[in-house]
């Protein structure tokens, strides 16, 4: 005969094991399918930003589906438009042979006047001797990576040729193409030296290509293969009409309705302001990097190019300005010619003008960081790191991105839910 | 011109809630067996089956609404059943949502210090209670409500109403000038009820 406690323990024991089984289920399935929780995520929180647009068209007696189609038709124009831009600033194989000599040339001319190096490269000024142990192997591996390999050498100098009988100054890539093989050379030939010379094999052993490279149709399927998931989410949650949240309220007890109301009402409130706040500053950032960097002598195309990174990276905490700043440095290496509106900036002192530029921004940054954003993501800077590493080893860049937000969603609701329980007396 | 089809959203409030006087009149010639299972056979059951939108037309707080409208907050009310005797909400309590009752009946009472139960009022469909956590920030529940057999309840959150007042002001406008003046209604009953009570004898 089994008695009523041991038959009651039975069905503890079993909702336990159901439970558990459960879990380890969802937290399988959560991980196999984690490709497809940024996209989900992505497309959930667009569809949150686009609530009160549709709410405005349906003002103006627009039907729902009529304007969630127009805005997504808007949306798939947007990424279009970007796409575009993105590829026309992307150099072709020539314009990047080009790229890499311009870029090698002035890098090794910048390191040579900073660190005051004779044309031996062996001896130089005080700050060399007392650093070139740190920073030689990094301008070695920056001159390994820029160097042409024989294939692109053959393809530039068929586009420059070069032979003895050209002279200097006809052609400045090729003089500087010249200069870089000079320094290549003399690189090689210093004790320890990492550098193999220009048109050199790489070193180490061929890597065989991975399965992710096997060619840029099936990395571009892969990706549209999870990323086609979004506008999906994107159109599902923007018909949803509040059907949604009926629909989890109602699977919360009687008991627990109202304190269930209120944490949805304050996750609403603290996403919906910190989105916003988020917004804004991400974009007032990129503007003060923009105009910042105009002022300082960057052209505008690239002050804008650089902007546009600097504020949609700015999601991640001190990104942004990194980004500005390496930007910035970037473009003060390549640049052939600058326009300042400032007549004390020069080529010669350009790089602590940007420098100074960066720092203006993220200053600017920490006067009008309190007034968009408020109080909407005090998380604890140690919270926020651990945050941005892990969900950056989990889920790529795009990970890091939403690492924050998702946080904040998540303390907001675990100290609601605390608050409300409280108050309720159900804890 | 006004039609004359339009209702007052008033109309029929009276019947709606019932005063404490009425209660206890109710309760000593009708017996308790009546108030618990008399009409909620015909209430809270029969009413389970009607649309929604259907429903909330009858509604004081949503008269004046059109049916597109009214098809908006079907969308976001969120529709509850409790059983007899269980609490929608408790004295003390954070208020989150303003119910229309849909079926069944519901007690409104409030506790003593000493834990002694008063009751206010019994409710009928399809009465609304609790209005001021719809539109206080932070109100506190001054009294419970508690099924008095199944019934059914449809509850609008307080948040559910702001964002309904930032999207679609107008609907939010109507919605609030009958919660103002179902709330008017309930302070003069209230009074008359205190007051005026002998008066109003015959």
């Amino acid at each position: 005969v089994i008695s009523r406690n041991d038959s009651r323990s039975a069905g503890k024991l079993f909702k336990s094991a159901i439970a558990t089984a459960g879990l380890l289920l969802s937290a399988y399935l959560l991980w196999k399918l984690r490709s497809l929780i940024v996209p989900v995520v992505v497309g959930g929180l667009v569809a949150y930003i686009c609530r009160p647009l549709i709410a405005h068209l349906e003002r103006f007696r627009m039907p729902r589906s009529a304007a969630i189609g127009l805005l997504l038709v808007l949306f798939v124009l947007a990424v279009l438009f970007i796409a575009g831009r993105i590829a026309a600033v992307i150099p072709k194989e020539t314009a990047a042979i080009e790229l890499k000599v311009h870029g090698l040339y002035k890098f090794n001319e910048n390191y040579r006047v900073l660190m005051g190096l004779d044309p031996s490269l062996k001896k130089g000024n005080r700050f060399y001797r007392l650093a070139h142990e740190d920073t030689e192997p990094i301008v070695d591996w920056i001159n390994r990576q820029l160097a042409l390999t024989p294939e692109e050498q053959s393809l530039f100098l068929a586009l420059h040729p070069g032979g003895p009988d050209v002279p200097a100054g006809s052609d400045r890539l090729l003089d500087y193409h010249r200069a870089n093989r000079k320094t290549l050379k003399l690189r090689a030939r210093r004790p320890h030296a990492e550098v193999g010379g220009e048109g050199r094999a790489p070193k180490g052993p061929p890597q065989a290509p991975s399965p992710a490279m096997k060619g840029p149709l099936a990395t571009l399927g892969k990706f549209l293969s999870a990323w086609i998931i979004a506008p999906l989410v994107f159109v599902f949650l923007l018909s949803d009409a509040g059907e949604i949240k009926s629909g989890l309220l109602s699977a919360v007890p009687n008991r627990l309705f109202e304190p269930a109301v209120r944490v949805l009402e304050d996750l609403d409130r603290a996403l919906g302001s910190y989105l916003r706040g988020l917004f804004l500053e991400c974009a007032l950032l990129g503007l003060s990097v923009t105009v910042l960097l105009v002022i300082v002598g960057v052209s505008p195309r690239w002050a804008i190019t650089i902007g546009i990174f600097t504020g949609a990276t700015d999601v991640i905490p001190y990104m942004g300005s990194a980004v500005a700043l390496l930007g910035g440095l970037a473009y003060a290496l390549l640049a052939e010619e600058i326009h300042p509106l400032l007549p004390m900036v020069n080529p010669g002192n350009f790089v602590m003008w940007i420098l100074a530029a960066v720092i203006l921004a993220e200053a600017l940054k920490n006067v009008y960081e309190p007034i968009v954003l408020g109080g909407a993501a005090s998380l604890h800077p140690l919270v926020v790191l651990i945050g941005v590493v892990g969900a950056g080893m989990l889920f790529g860049i795009a990970g890091m991105l939403l690492a924050v937000p998702v946080i904040t969603v998540f303390k907001v609701f675990v100290s609601s839910t605390a608050r409300q329980l409280k108050a309720y007396g159900l804890v | 011109m006004k039609s004359p089809k339009k209702k007052s959203p008033l109309a029929g409030f009276k019947n709606i809630l019932i005063p404490l006087q009425k209660v206890r009149q109710f309760m000593e010639t009708s017996g308790p067996a009546k108030v618990m299972y008399g009409q909620v056979s015909e209430t809270a059951i029969g009413e389970r089956g009607r649309d929604l939108v259907d429903f909330l037309k009858e509604v004081s707080l949503f008269t004046d609404l059109a049916q597109g409208d009214l098809r908006r907050i079907a969308r976001i009310v969120h529709e509850r059943v409790y059983r007899d005797g269980e609490f929608i909400f408790e004295q003390g309590t954070p208020g989150a949502a303003l119910y229309v009752l849909r079926g069944g009946m519901v007690e409104i009472l409030r506790k003593k210090r000493d834990g002694e139960e008063i009751p206010l009022a019994m409710l009928e469909p399809p009465a609304s209670f609790e209005e001021l956590a719809a539109v206080g920030a932070e109100v506190v529940h001054w009294a419970s409500a508690r099924a008095h057999g199944p019934v059914s309840v449809v509850a609008i959150g307080r948040s559910d109403l702001d964002a309904l007042s930032h999207n679609f002001p107008s609907l939010a406008n109507k919605i609030l000038m009958n919660l103002a003046q179902v709330i008017a209604f309930q302070l003069r009953m209230l009074l008359e009820a205190e007051y005026f009570h002998e008066e109003s004898k015959p």
